[in-house]
C-alpha cells in the first residue's frame, strides 16, 4: 500500500487534472457534434422519389366551400370524407384521404355569432371524428377522441385501445355545430380520431376555417387575393409517390403508433404549401395579409422573408391563434410550432417587378430550408399598416386566478410498457378526468416541457404570461390557443373557462406525441 | 504512517496550521460544493414538473456564481499569502465555465448546458478535494512542499 502521507506531486496533480479536463472537454466535443443544434424533436423520413424543383409549382389556394343552405339562423354545410387522387409531386398521382376531395380541405368562411352546421359523411375506410381546431364549441360538437363516425358496413372495433362510456358513436355521418360566437380568427379542422390522429392529418384530413367580425372589419385590412391561407405542412414519399408513414399498423385500424425511430415526431423532407411543394405565388408590390397555419405534424419552422437580393423584408404579426393583436409586433424571424396560427402582414412594396421574396425555415437544413416564393410580376398600392388593432383582446390577471396548476409534459412508458408521451405522467385515458375547472373561473396554468411540446387547450384561449421564468417572447403575444413549449423550458398560461361545460381536452399537438399518449380530459363543471 | 495522521492535522506536527485566507476558500470551496450539486437536483425537479423547481435552479445558479466570484478574490489572497496559485487559476477556470453554464441555460442550449453542468461538478468537487487535501500555511518566501 502506498504511503498515503507523501506529498502528492505537481506532475501528479496536473496529470489528474489534465485527465479531468480531457473527459470534459472530450464530453463537450460530443455533444457539440452529435446534439441537433438548433434542437429539434422528431425524425425525418426520407422520400424515395426525386423530389421536384423549388418554386416550380403555382401556390393553389383551397376553394372556399359553399354552404347547402343559408338561413337567419346560420349556414349548413355538407363534406364527404373520401379518398381521392392528386398530382402533388409533378408526375405522380398520390392517393389521400380528404375533405371533399381536395387537400387541405375546403376552406370555411363564417362570421362571428352566425351558426355554423358542418355535415360530415365518412366515406373513408376507416372512424373519424372532426375537430374544429380553435373553436368556442359545445363539447357534443368539439370531436372528443371517441365520438367516432363509423364508416358504412364497419365491422371492426371502434379503432382505438380504451373502452369510453361516454363515447357518441354514429354510423356513416354525423353533424357538427359551431356557434362561433368568438372573436375573428384563422381555425382549423381536422381529424382527432383516438389514437390515429397524427396518420389521418399526414394523409390530408385538414382544412381551414375564418371567423369574421366588425372589428377586423373596421380595420380595412388586405383582402380578397391579397389575403392568402397558407397551410404548411411537412410530408415524405415512397418509391410510388404515395405517403410515406411509419405507422406500426399502416391499415390504421389495429396496434397505434409509429415505429421506434420516429416516436419524437414524423417530419418529412418535402414542404408543402396549401398541398404543393415549395410553391410560388405572383403578387403584385402591395401589401398582402398573410394567414399561416402550421399544419405539420411535428416540425417546428421559424420563418423568415428573405428577398432575392438577401435583404429580410419584416413580417408584420397583426394576428394570433384567436385572433387579432392590439397593435402590430414586428419580426425579423417568426417561429411557428404545430397547430399555431399567425396573421401577418408582408410589404412587397421594395421588391422589384420580376424579382422575388423567399419564405425559408431558419430551422430547416437542405430542402427543408425553403417554404415557397412570392415573385413581384405587377405594381400594387402600398398601404399603411394600423397602429392599432383589436381592443377587445380579454385582460385576465393573475390575482383572479381560482387555480393555479403544475402540469408537465415529458417522455415515459406508457400502460403497455411501450415508450410514449405523457401528462403529469399518465398517458391519456378517456375514463380519467385530470382537470376539473368550474365553468367562468380564472386559472394559471404553469406547463412544463423535457422537448418541444406545442401545447394545445380545447375550448378557450389563453395569454401567456411568461415563458422560461421571464418575459414571454415578441410572438407570444395576443390571444392563443396552442403554445409552444421548447425543451425544457417552461411557460406560464392564464385563461378564463367559458362558454360551455362538458368534456373537452388539451394537449400536446404534436400529433405523434398525441396519439401516444400526450393528452388529457379537461371536464368543464 | 496510517490514513488517519495522514487526514487530521494535529497528528502531523511537522506541517503548519492553514492561514486565514486558506480557511475563507476552504469555506466557500465547501459552499460551492453544496451549491452545484444541488443545481442538478433543482434541474430534476423542475423537469419533473414542478414550476418552482425553475426559479429555484435561477437562484442556484445565481450563488453559484456569486460564490465563484467570490472564490477567485479569496484565491488571489491564498496566492499572495500562501504562494499557491492553483486555487486562483482553477476558481477562474470555474466561474468561467459557470458564466458559460448560465448563458447556455437562459439560451435553452441543452446540448451545451447538461455536459458542461457535469463537468463544472466535477471540477467544484476536485477542487474541494484539493483545498482540503493538504494544509494551506501562511509563507513569506518561495517554499515549495511538493519539490
Amino acid at each position: 500500500m502506498p504511503d498515503v502521507n507523501l506529498p502528492v506531486t505537481r506532475r501528479r496533480m496536473l496529470g489528474i487534472g489534465a485527465g479531468i479536463g480531457f473527459v470534459a472537454a472530450g464530453g463537450l466535443a460530443l455533444s457539440t457534434g452529435w446534439a441537433r443544434r438548433p434542437a429539434e424533436t422528431g425524425e425525418v423520413l426520407r422520400s424515395e422519389v426525386p423530389l421536384p424543383q423549388a418554386f416550380s409549382v403555382p401556390l393553389p389556394i383551397p376553394p372556399v366551400l359553399a354552404p347547402i343552405q343559408s338561413t337567419p339562423d346560420g349556414e349548413r354545410y355538407e363534406l364527404i370524407q373520401r379518398e381521392a387522387e392528386a398530382e402533388i409531386l409533378p408526375g405522380f398521382t398520390t392517393r389521400l384521404w380528404t375533405y371533399d376531395g381536395v387537400f387541405p380541405g375546403p376552406t370555411i368562411e363564417s362570421r362571428r355569432g352566425r351558426p355554423v352546421t358542418v355535415a360530415h359523411r365518412n366515406e373513408l375506410p376507416v372512424p373519424t371524428v372532426v375537430h374544429l381546431h380553435g373553436g368556442r364549441t359545445p363539447a357534443a360538437s368539439d370531436g372528443y377522441p371517441t365520438d367516432l363516425v363509423l364508416p358504412e358496413g364497419w365491422t371492426g372495433h371502434d379503432g382505438h385501445h380504451m373502452a369510453d362510456d361516454r363515447a357518441q358513436v354514429t354510423n356513416a355521418s354525423r353533424e357538427y355545430g359551431f356557434p362561433l360566437d368568438q372573436r375573428a380568427a384563422m381555425l382549423w379542422y381536422h381529424d382527432h380520431r383516438m389514437d390515429f390522429t397524427a396518420p389521418a392529418i399526414w394523409k390530408g384530413l385538414a382544412g381551414m376555417h375564418f371567423v369574421r367580425d366588425d372589428v377586423e372589419d373596421a380595420l380595412d385590412l388586405p383582402g380578397g387575393d391579397h389575403e392568402l391561407p397558407l397551410m404548411v405542412a411537412d410530408r415524405a414519399f415512397d418509391a410510388e409517390g404515395q405517403l410515406a408513414y411509419p405507422a406500426l399498423d399502416p391499415t390504421l385500424t389495429g396496434e397505434h403508433g409509429v415505429e421506434e425511430p420516429y416516436v419524437a415526431g414524423v417530419l418529412g423532407d418535402v414542404v408543402l404549401v396549401n398541398g404543393a411543394p415549395w410553391p410560388e405565388h405572383e403578387v403584385d408590390t402591395g401589401i398582402y395579409r398573410l394567414r399561416l397555419l402550421n399544419g405539420s405534424n411535428a416540425r417546428h419552422y421559424e420563418f423568415e422573408a428573405v428577398t432575392d437580393e438577401g435583404r429580410t423584408l419584416p413580417l408584420v404579426q397583426i394576428g394570433a391563434d384567436q385572433g387579432l393583436l392590439a397593435a402590430p409586433v414586428e419580426h425579423q424571424r417568426l417561429p411557428v410550432a404545430p397547430a399555431e396560427r399567425y396573421d401577418l402582414l408582408l410589404d412587397f412594396g421594395e421588391v422589384p417587378l420580376g424579382s422575388g421574396v423567399r419564405l425559408v425555415n431558419r430551422l430547416g437544413t437542405g430542402r427543408t430550408a425553403e417554404v415557397m416564393r412570392f415573385k413581384a410580376v405587377r405594381p400594387g398600392q402600398r398601404a399603411p399598416i394600423p397602429q392599432t388593432l383589436a381592443d377587445d383582446l380579454p385582460s385576465w390577471d393573475r390575482s383572479e386566478a381560482a387555480q393555479v396548476r403544475d402540469l408537465a409534459f415529458r417522455s415515459g412508458r406508457m400502460d403497455d410498457g411501450r415508450h410514449g408521451w405523457l401528462v403529469d405522467g399518465l398517458p391519456f385515458d378517456p375514463a380519467r378526468t385530470d382537470v376539473t375547472a368550474r365553468l367562468g373561473d380564472v386559472e394559471v396554468w404553469r406547463l412544463v416541457a423535457d422537448v418541444h411540446h406545442p401545447v394545445h387547450l380545447h375550448l378557450v384561449g389563453f395569454r401567456i404570461l411568461s415563458r422560461g421564468g421571464g418575459d414571454p417572447l415578441p410572438h407570444d403575444a395576443g390571444l392563443k390557443d396552442t403554445v409552444s413549449l421548447r425543451p425544457g423550458e417552461s411557460a406560464e398560461i392564464i385563461t378564463r373557462f367559458e362558454g360551455y361545460r362538458g368534456r373537452y381536452l388539451f394537449h400536446c399537438h404534436n400529433a405523434e406525441h398525441e396519439d401516444m399518449g400526450m393528452m388529457a380530459n379537461l371536464e368543464i363543471v | 504512517m496510517n490514513r488517519r495522521s495522514a487526514l487530521a492535522e494535529p497528528d502531523a506536527p511537522p506541517q503548519p496550521g492553514t492561514d486565514a485566507s486558506g480557511w475563507v476558500l476552504r469555506g466557500l470551496v465547501t459552499a460551492h460544493l453544496v451549491a452545484g450539486f444541488a443545481q442538478p437536483v433543482f434541474a430534476g425537479v423542475y423537469l419533473s414538473g414542478d414550476f418552482d423547481g425553475l426559479a429555484w435552479h435561477v437562484i442556484g445558479a445565481d450563488l453559484v456564481s456569486y460564490i465563484g466570484l467570490a472564490q477567485i478574490a479569496v484565491a488571489a489572497a491564498v496566492w499572495i499569502r500562501v504562494r499557491r496559485a492553483w486555487p486562483f487559476w482553477a476558481s477562474l477556470a470555474l466561474t468561467l465555465g459557470a458564466t458559460a453554464q448560465y448563458l447556455a441555460g437562459m439560451e435553452g442550449a441543452l446540448w451545451l448546458h447538461f455536459p458542461l453542468g457535469v463537468s463544472l461538478v466535477a471540477g467544484i468537487a476536485a477542487v474541494f478535494a484539493a483545498a482540503w487535501a493538504r494544509p494551506l500555511p501562511r509563507r513569506r518566501k518561495e517554499v515549495r512542499a511538493d519539490a
